[in-house]
């Protein structure tokens, strides 16, 4: 096992604060939930192994906050971490609150906050799911945005995947997951990163990326 | 050269964390091998970082070590300890790298030339996240339980936010610590947070502080109502309406703008904790009033939009207005409001009642609700003429005019004391608001009318005070006071919808005395001869309704209209009149009027009014007119004939198609397509109806078309 090469697919998190990032990815990978809220402050990342198509897989999920320093000059040297952040994502999640308008209406922004951030190369064809998150509260009696909207939203933006979930209940977690590292693995990444197996190093390889990203 | 400067520190930075990735990375292989306990080698981590005193590098330096020890820290449950002991050393670590990186944060404050100031604390800001991720990181040890959070964490960090003496620092630490802990926690604590508050530099915006805090709790307690017990056992509202007046007091220099904001956020905590307790809600509200009345009038718009959602608060919370007038607090809020603003609350209040359908059922709540949208009931002093928006002014009256049939009582007494109540404040409303506001009021009062009169039998007697009698003598009075605006036509409008109304309550002197109102103003005030059209017709056909009155005061009333007929102005206006006059001679009920010769007489001189006005158009215009009049006239006397009227025969009726064919087809006539269609589609209808044959058929047979 220690010589075996494992491959690093990068999937972003993007959202409103509160709509359920840390939860869901809390719910995949520790199949843990609580109802408790505490905030996440800057960056956040977790790793799971996967298996796909019969390949082993290190899925680094990062949840990212809003970046504002592309307003003014003069900022290069704070923009590089946020573009060393972003560097070689695989696949973009942005999730919403169905009880939530807004968060609902700034997907746009964050759709675009990762697009300006990571400029992919082939922006129109980069993998993006999205998540409509908390699906179980009231019974989905105080729900505001209809499936049909999200969907009809998701068309629009290039046929993107669409799942509705609940980091509560566990319902569509896996499956939504399941979706985001195929999707991540057809983005076929310009490089590979192969880490050794005996040094857990997931959380380092931002800061690795972000400095083989400033030696150009 | 300072671009150069910048790039340097940027690749010395990225050296610092790649020499950081290594040895730290080592650290944590260490630390997973268990070699070594892992509280030496974390202390051995921080000894290394305190030799670097460049804060940036310091802080990425130090947000790295704290990132990656983040899942290899001992933790209850973890493979690398478990004991009471390793939590213990696994907070103190993070709170010490918390404490150092706030202080490396703090001193790029002061490094530096001056005029930089701003881009540095500009740049510092776009740190704040590694300072904060140690809060992050602590909230997220499960060790950390309420006793660890009360007793070493909160205590701890609190101290170093208070001793730092920085801004920037402050304000962004405490918006930290409310969000990253658990709501329980704040509850636990709340006294510990808030105890901070005033401690903070005076600079500090802890207006936003605090109301993050109450909106974070506002939304958890509205999330379950499992929580609310917690509120009630700990006194958050007490707690937090005290912190609030304290940082009130210390800050005199806060704009007015943010205690309000502060009230606001109190109030929404309020509402969604303690729905139940109007009291608090009053008290909220009162200490508002109290920090306003030191104030002058508030000019502020940022301010006055905060009064609105202060105000509009409770009422969207209760979704009745009902509620919001029994806080006594409420109107001297609103007092303070600038008449604009005033009026803009007034037209949401009215929103919310209509919306919800309200009824506001005793005249003591009407006076109530009068008081607190008297923006729009009268002019307020200082009001500048000028600036009010002819728009504006019609769409405010409309909704008060709206408003006005929302305030009703199923009980007679109460009803009749509410309308005393409306009448009372809207006289007070000048003359341009009485057309709007009169109507409304006159129909209120119209319908307590009939109501009263269907249930008449049940309150006979002359002691009672809600008798239509008596309801009629107050709408007399409530419409003669449209004769200072002046508006004529509408007063008429509305008596003659009185007379009907008293007609239906068989009170003939009453029905009478309205349709002499009606007529003095006629006769008096009407003076466009457009109006006077439209007024005559609806004389008519009130008074065509009406079944009340005797032979005498019928025939002067029935003479007056059809006098009034012959004089109007024009011809066709005449014409028209005087035929319509002819139906009230002849009411198609089982007992109405029947005059047959009377309404022979009303065709016949309509029809002379028609032919003169023919001529008329001949000198005029060379031709004369189209033909209408004539088959105007025409179709009343088929709906006379029809109606069995023996004064109206085919005979006649025969005459006058002819008269129309020879007019259509002289020389110089003008033919009209829709006159011709009109005429042979009443030509059609006689044909029909003789063929239909049967009584009908029968009478019609003389007729040849
Ligand atoms: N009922 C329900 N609650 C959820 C669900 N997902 C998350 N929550 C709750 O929503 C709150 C916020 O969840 P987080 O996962 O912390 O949200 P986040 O997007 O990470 O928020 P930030 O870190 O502030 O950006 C927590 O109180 C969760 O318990 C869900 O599917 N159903
Ligand atoms: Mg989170």
């Amino acid at each position: 096992m220690a010589s075996r090469r494992r491959m690093l697919l990068k999937v972003i998190i993007l959202g409103d604060s509160g709509v359920g990032k840390t939860s869901l990815m809390n719910q995949y990978v520790n199949k843990k939930f609580s109802n408790q809220y505490k905030a996440t402050i800057g960056a956040d990342f977790l790793t799971k192994e996967i298996q796909v198509e019969d390949r082993l897989f290190t899925l680094q999920m990062l949840i990212l906050p809003f970046l504002q320093i592309w307003d003014t000059a003069g900022q290069e040297r704070f923009q590089s971490l946020g573009v060393a952040f972003y560097r070689g994502a695989d696949c973009c999640v942005l999730v919403y609150d169905v009880n939530v308008v807004k968060s609902f209406d700034n997907l746009n922004n964050w759709r675009e906050e990762f697009l300006i951030q990571a400029s992919p190369s082939d922006p129109e064809n980069f993998p993006f799911v999205v998540l409509g998150n908390k699906i179980d509260v009231d019974g989905g009696n105080s729900r505001v945005v209809s499936e049909k909207k999200a969907k009809a939203w998701c068309a629009s933006k290039g046929n993107i995947p669409y799942f509705e979930t609940s980091a509560k209940e566990g319902i569509n977690v896996e499956a939504a997951f399941e979706c985001i590292a195929k999707n991540a693995l057809k983005n076929e990444p310009e490089e590979e990163i192969y880490l050794p197996d005996t040094v857990d190093m997931a959380g380092s390889s931002r800061l690795q990326s972000s400095s083989s990203g400033c030696e150009c | 050269m300072r671009l150069r400067e910048d790039a340097r520190s940027l690749i010395f930075t990225n050296l610092c964390s790649m020499l950081g990735t290594f040895f730290l990375g080592l650290g944590s292989v260490y630390i997973k091998s268990k070699e070594a306990p892992a509280k030496d080698i974390l202390k051995d981590l921080v000894e290394m970082c305190r030799g670097i005193q460049h804060p940036v590098r310091g802080l990425f330096l130090r947000n790295y070590l704290c990132q990656i020890s983040r899942d290899k820290l001992p933790d209850i449950g973890s493979e690398y300890g478990g004991d009471g002991d390793s939590i213990n050393d696994a907070v103190e670590f993070v709170l010490q790298n918390f404490t150092e990186m706030n202080k490396l944060w703090v001193r790029m404050h002061h490094q530096g030339p001056i005029r930089e100031k701003e881009k540095r604390e500009k740049e510092r800001s776009e740190l704040r996240d590694l300072v904060g991720k140690n809060l992050h990181v602590l909230s997220q040890i499960d060790g950390v339980d309420l006793d660890m959070y009360r007793d070493t964490v909160l205590p701890r960090a609190l101290e170093q936010v208070v001793n730092c003496k920085d801004d920037l620092a402050q304000h962004y630490l405490m918006d930290c610590i409310i969000q990253v802990f658990p709501d329980e926690y704040h509850l636990q604590t709340l006294e510990t947070l808030l105890g901070a508050c005033p401690q903070l530099q005076p600079n500090v915006d802890i207006k936003m502080v605090l109301s993050q805090l109450m909106d974070r709790l506002s939304n958890y307690a509205a999330s379950s109502t499992e929580v609310l017990p917690e509120f009630l056992q700990v006194g958050a509202f007490a707690k937090l309406s005290n912190a609030i007046g304290k940082v009130i007091d210390s800050q005199p220099e806060m704009p007015v703008f943010g205690s309000i904001t502060l009230y606001v956020s109190l109030l929404t905590f309020t509402l969604r904790v303690h729905p139940d307790r109007l009291d608090y809600v009053d008290q909220v509200l009162a200490a508002c009033v109290k920090k306003l009345s030191c104030l002058p009038r508030i000019e502020d718009k940022k301010a006055t939009k905060q009064i609105v959602a202060l105000l509009s608060a409770p009422i969207e919370k209760y979704n009745d207005i009902d509620t919001a007038l029994k806080l006594s607090n409420y109107p001297r809020v609103m007092d303070h409001l600038d008449n604009a603003t005033n009026k803009v609350m007034a037209v949401v209040i009215i929103q919310s009642i209509m919306k919800n359908n309200t009824y506001i059922s005793t005249s003591d709540k009407v006076d109530a609700l009068f008081e607190l949208i008297k923006g729009l009931i009268r002019d307020m002093e200082d009001t500048d003429d000028e600036e009010l928006d002819e728009d504006d002014f019609k769409e405010e009256q409309n909704s008060v005019a709206r408003l006005i049939h929302m305030l009703y009582n199923d009980d007679p007494e109460e009803m009749l004391k509410i309308i005393y109540a409306v009448r009372k404040h809207i006289l007070l409303g000048g003359h341009k608001r009485l057309v709007f506001t009169v109507p409304p009021l006159v129909f209120s009062a119209l319908k307590l009318v009939r109501r009263l009169h269907c249930q008449e039998g049940d309150v006979i007697g002359e002691d009672v005070p809600a008798t239509p009698k008596k309801i009629f003598q107050l709408l007399h009075q409530t419409v003669e006071a449209l004769s200072v605006v002046p508006s004529p036509e509408l007063a008429l409008r509305l008596y003659l919808q009185c007379a009907e109304a008293a007609n239906d309550c068989d009170l003939e002197p009453v029905a009478y005395a309205f349709f002499t109102q009606a007529f003095v103003l006629y006769e008096e005030e009407v003076a466009d001869s457009k109006a006077q059209v439209t007024a005559i017709h609806l004389i008519i056909g009130t008074l065509q309704r009406m079944n009340i009155f005797g032979v005498e005061n019928r025939d002067t009333l029935t003479h007056k209209a059809t006098g009034y007929s012959a004089k109007l102005l024009k011809k066709p206006d005449q014409c028209r009149a005087v035929y319509a006059c002819s139906h009230l001679f002849w009411v198609d009920d089982q007992d109405g009027i029947k005059d047959g010769e009377r309404v022979l007489l009303c065709l016949k001189r309509a029809l002379r009014i028609a032919n003169a006005a023919q001529q008329m158009a001949n000198v005029t215009r060379g031709s004369s007119g189209p033909v209408t009049l004539f088959v105007e006239i025409l179709n009343k006397y088929i709906y006379f004939f029809e109606k069995g009227n023996p004064q109206i025969t085919s005979s006649a009726i025969q005459g006058l198609i002819e008269l129309i064919m020879t007019e259509m087809q002289s020389d110089n006539s003008l033919s009209e397509p829709s006159m011709d269609a009109f005429f042979s589609s009443t030509l059609r209808y006689i044909q029909f109806q003789k063929q239909k044959g049967g009584v009908m058929g029968e009478k019609y047979e003389p007729v040849k078309v």
